[in-house]
């Protein structure tokens, strides 16, 4: 056993992990406040990354402002499409709501191909290139400054959502809609919120796969493997998602280092399977009863 | 004199008539499902303006030995139900001579209605080795060398320029990326290579970073590329390189277009590409053929200074069956599917006037001749680097 490639796997697995973790986190903030499942939540992280692109590969401008600008893009494109596609869903099935966001993926691929053409891109290098070395243990320069600005990102969202009163509204919408509302908490603002949240929290996700995988309209479709993430995690707890993301990752990683990149899907599904055989809601989702 | 006047008149119509009717031949359909649209769009579409462009250009110089070409199409976004339904609906509507399949998957699925239908021969953007078996395929036909023998055509340079190289594969895990990998393995014993990885990745967009550690402990002379166009393999270049790694880099058809000196810039000086044809924006004219293609892009697209290898394929593809149509009626033969078939096969060492890098001859089903290009990235082109190679 060659112990070093296996830390090094790991080290890179958990980093893929803390990105999958973000775009995780993405669902499950919308899910958790409006129950909406938004499969056009990889879409919006290639719109976001093609923002990143226009801003700091087109016009050049320094990637400290254009990835803000990438990540305010996508987050509202969110709060947009909450206000002007899922609001007036409200109250339909929630297949009709899911369907809407599938519609609305194929709609942003049609409009990246229009805006920025078909073809594949490669965004502009922001982040540092020189090879990491911790003793003989080597890190991807791009994996590792990605993961650590993705659990910037994660912590950050933790904190707001655990101590600001945004947060507390959100987690009180989540746990009962009309209790919040009584209490005074404006519910379609705290769906708009998430929706913001949600995607920009997926906005950066996009740019940092895009920075090492490159670009093009159908880039999103990654988004639909991290569903894994999510039902795996719960589909509606924040723990489960960055628990989740990270589990998912390494075991992904470490899967294609010792078996071969073939067996990674098959890996990644049978392990799904058996949490949905063991546990029905993911490893940290709420146990719903429904009384008939 | 007024009745012999009026008699001269009549004989003069009528052998006028005769005339034009002789000389007005029938044109020649060509039907294609475009790949205009979908996720290889930014490839199809280009491919598609090449078979337009040359077809215009005929027309435009007479046509082939007096036939004009009818061009019809219809885009299908790399969707193969899309795909056998326009089939279906253009052979139906205008029986064309010759068809172009937008992928593998619809040149297979198609191939019972193919043959059942007698009417038609196929080619398209498919290099499926499987398709080299013309007793399975005998109306399609591959248009270049299929991907095991671009495999093996890399292969075999990398033995000549450094016998018993070390060498890793990479390939995605798709239909397209798995096509050649066992031939190729079998190839790299055969020419005395060291094969030490063979890895598989999700096709486009992934993390290369675990399959770099990989090829870090392996140090592979050449790592070959298939079943991409772009990414991942600029990163692999990146890392490798960042890692100082001295490892060549080589890739198939698909991976051999001008996009990857346009987006991954100096990493991709030294990148080995195989290619039957020649490019776009070589540095020398290579023939009269290539030139009037220029010229002609130069008349009817003044705003595109350059063209990917793509636009070559399309424009090389309208160029062969031009070719086996006016071949077979050099020889006096009518226009059928078996006589045209006849025909391809009988190319032997054809000059396509440098639109071609190869003489092209027909076997096994398709062109199996390619040589190596090297990127030089900072001229921005493909620099050829090898002589013919041919497969048998």
């Amino acid at each position: 056993m060659d112990w070093l490639f296996f830390f090094e796997s790991s080290i890179a697995g958990l980093a893929t992990g803390a990105i999958y973790s973000l775009v995780a986190l993405g669902f499950v903030i919308i899910y958790k406040a409006t129950r909406v499942i938004n499969f056009a939540i990889g879409e919006i992280m290639m719109i976001s990354a093609y923002l990143f692109l226009t801003f700091a590969g087109i016009l050049e401008w320094h990637p400290l402002i254009a990835l803000p600008l990438a990540m305010l893009g996508g987050g509202l494109l969110g709060s947009v499409t909450e206000k002007l596609i899922i609001r007036p869903m409200l109250g339909e099935s929630p297949i009709s709501v899911v369907m809407v966001t599938i519609g609305l993926s194929s709609i942003l691929v049609g409009a990246a191909q229009i805006i920025w053409g078909p073809g594949p891109r490669i965004l502009p290098d922001f982040l540092p290139r020189a090879p990491i070395f911790i003793g003989e243990l080597y890190v991807s320069s791009k994996i590792a400054y990605s993961a650590l600005i993705a659990i910037g990102l994660l912590v950050c969202y933790l904190i707001y959502f655990r101590f600001s009163r945004g947060g507390v509204a959100l987690r009180a919408t989540a746990s009962d809609q009309a209790a919040a509302f009584s209490m005074g908490i404006s519910v379609p603002k705290v769906f708009n919120y998430a929706w913001f949240f949600g995607s920009m929290a997926a906005a950066l996700a996009g740019v940092l796969v895009a920075a090492s995988g490159g670009l093009s309209p159908y880039s999103g479709s990654m988004a639909l493997s991290i569903l894994v993430v999510v039902i795996f995690g719960g589909l509606d707890s924040l723990t489960g998602a960055l628990v989740g993301g990270l589990l998912v990752g390494w075991l992904e990683t470490m899967t294609g280092a010792f078996l071969g990149g073939e067996y990674k899907m098959l890996t990644i599904f049978t392990l799904l399977t058996f949490v949905l055989v063991l546990k029905p809601y993911g490893l940290f989702g709420t146990k719903e009863i429904e009384r008939l | 004199m007024k009745k012999i006047f009026m008699g001269l008149a009549v004989v003069l119509l009528t052998l006028g008539l005769c005339v034009s009717t002789a000389t007005a031949k029938e044109d020649i359909v060509f039907a294609e499902t475009a790949l205009i649209t979908g996720v290889f769009g930014f490839a199809g579409g280009e491919l598609h303006e090449g078979i337009v462009d040359y077809f215009n250009y005929t027309n435009e110089n007479g046509g082939i030995r007096g036939h004009k070409i009818k061009h019809v199409f219809e885009d299908c976004g790399y969707k193969v139900d899309c795909s056998v339904a326009t089939f279906k609906k253009l052979t139906a509507e205008h029986n064309p001579l010759f068809y172009s399949g937008d992928s593998t998957g619809f040149m297979k699925a198609i191939n019972p209605e193919l043959q059942a239908t007698k009417n038609t021969l196929m080619s398209g953007v498919s290099y499926a080795s499987e398709l080299t078996d013309e007793t399975k395929y005998p109306r399609s036909f591959i248009i270049g060398p299929s991907y095991t023998d671009q495999m093996s055509i890399l292969l075999t340079y990398a033995a000549k320029e450094m016998p018993g190289a070390k060498v890793a594969i990479v390939h995605s895990d798709s239909g397209f990326g798995r096509d050649p990998i066992e031939a190729g393995k079998a190839k790299a014993k055969e020419l005395g290579l060291d094969l030490v990885e063979v890895i598989t990745t999700k096709p486009g967009s992934v993390d290369v970073s675990t399959e770099v550690l990989k090829l870090r402990r392996k140090k592979p002379d050449y790592v070959l590329f298939h079943g991409y166009v772009l990414t991942p393999i600029n990163e692999f270049m990146q890392q490798m390189k960042d890692l100082g790694m001295a490892t060549k880099f080589m890739g198939t058809y698909w991976s051999s277009s001008e996009l990857m000196y346009m987006k991954a810039k100096e990493v991709s000086d030294g990148y080995l590409g195989v290619m039957h044809l020649n490019y776009f924006n070589m540095e020398k004219s290579p023939g009269k053929e290539w030139d009037a293609m220029r010229a002609y892009n130069a008349k009817v697209h003044p705003d595109k200074l350059t063209r990917p290898n793509f636009y070559m394929f399309g424009w090389f593809q309208g160029m062969v069956w031009a070719e086996v149509i006016g071949r077979t009626v050099d020889a006096g033969k009518e226009l059928t599917v078996d006589n045209l078939r006849a025909t391809l096969n009988s190319i032997e060492n054809w000059d396509t006037g440098g639109i071609a890098s190869v003489p092209v001859t027909v076997r096994n089903n398709s062109i199996p001749f390619g040589r190596v290009f090297k990127v030089n990235a900072a001229e921005g082109r493909y620099e050829p680097v090898s002589e013919v190679i041919e497969i048998k």
